[in-house]
């Protein structure tokens, strides 16, 4: 008698639904966030090297290749920052006045900061010192 | 209400998953045309093969009301209570129902859920108290504030519908699981529960909520919002806050375990 089915366990998971893709981007967004920091670590030692060195590297950031992969590394940190705030809510049991704090709530105040963080950046961008 | 005729001429295919133990090597799917109403559930149509057609399908169910949590199947691949899963939302069909993924198949649609009651059990899901109290003394009390702190999570009706969504229960033959782990959560936050130092070494452990990746699909499957994922993330943080705090060479006021 061959008895019960043995669970099975397949390596092709990930395809089955559009949740568990995203799973997987969400994690390889952290790759991307990484290979982001590198590019930035590269400028800092372009200006360790001297202003040659420095406009080379801002050369070479703007040609299209570097466009397209800046444009590609920033979705992926939009996945990486919106997925860490949906986390949060679900980590962390905040009450205020006794009562829990909707997770709507959470949500509304993280991306109200994340706008204003980045309208301070952009500000800092555009105003000519 | 009144209900709306019945259209008796309708069918919807059932592709469904056929295994038995003792003549089958493989697993089989078997399709059936069944009657389509508006207000039949996939359990329904089910119960009708069963009654008309044959007798030898095996699956589970019992209170038909979304309370009992033996129905649960995979419907079009994705956990439901078979019985609150309309044959409406998949219209045209085919409609293939298949055993909760991740779990040994007994028969047709019935699992073996050995792994999850042993595990269920390890969590010890119920009150521990150091010392009990004579019932003299009267029942412990508890304030609205404190039972909403774990009520969510003791919604759970151990249907497994969120293991049978956990990638990470499918490959890892250890990983005690979303609803195991909610479900020590629910005690562990229970003002009257004093067990919590019990169930650490289990929960906090890899087999625990480490395991746990947060692909978050246990939640979204979970027909009573128990949101198994939060209940892990929340013990998350709680073991790597105590691990810090014991790092300190003082402890914080309030801060003690």
């Amino acid at each position: 008698m061959p008895g019960p089915l043995p669970r099975t366990k397949s390596n092709a998971w990930w395809n089955r639904r559009w949740a568990y893709r995203i799973f997987l981007l969400r994690e390889f967004s952290a790759v991307a966030v990484a290979v982001y920091v590198a590019l930035l670590l590269v400028l800092v030692t372009q200006v360790r090297d001297g202003r040659g060195a420095f406009n080379d590297y801002l050369d070479l950031l703007e040609s299209p290749l570097f466009w397209i992969i800046h444009l590609v590394l920033l979705g992926f940190v939009q996945l990486h920052t919106s997925t860490w705030f949906r986390a949060v809510p679900k980590s962390m049991r905040v009450k205020l006045g006794g009562r829990p704090v909707p997770p709507e709530a959470m949500l509304f105040g993280m991306y109200l900061l994340w706008a204003g963080a980045s309208l301070v950046v952009l500000a800092a961008f555009l105003v000519d010192w | 209400m009144t209900s709306p005729p019945m259209t008796t001429s309708q069918t919807v295919t059932l592709e469904v998953f056929r295994y038995h133990p003792d003549t089958d090597t493989e697993p089989s799917y078997q399709s059936y045309e069944v009657p389509y109403r508006e207000e039949w559930v996939v359990l329904d149509a089910l119960n009708w093969l069963k009654d008309e057609v044959d007798g030898t399908l095996s699956y589970r169910w019992s209170c038909r009301m979304g309370v009992c949590g033996s129905c649960g199947m995979m419907v079009n691949g994705y956990p439901r209570l078979t019985c609150n899963a309309f044959l409406r939302e998949f219209l045209p069909g085919p409609i293939r129902v298949e055993p909760l993924r991740g779990f040994p198949v007994e028969r047709d649609m019935v699992t073996v859920l050995d792994d999850f009651t042993e595990k269920l059990t390890d969590v010890k899901p119920w009150i521990i108290r150091e010392v009990e109290k004579p019932v003299e003394e009267g029942e412990y009390l508890q304030s609205p504030s404190q039972l909403a702190d774990f009520k969510q999570f003791s919604m759970c009706i151990n249907c497994m519908l969120c293991y049978a969504a956990c990638p990470v229960y499918e490959h890892e033959d250890d990983f005690l699981g979303p609803a195991a782990i909610a479900l020590a959560q629910r005690y562990n936050l229970d003002s009257r529960d004093q067990g919590n130092e019990q169930r650490q070494e289990l929960i906090w452990s890899d087999e625990g909520i480490w395991d746990c990746t947060f692909v978050g699909e246990c939640s979204e499957v979970c027909p009573k919002h128990v949101d198994p994922a939060a209940a892990i993330q929340q013990a998350k943080v709680e073991a790597t806050n105590s691990f810090f705090i014991s790092l300190l060479p003082f402890t914080p006021p309030g801060m003690g375990r």
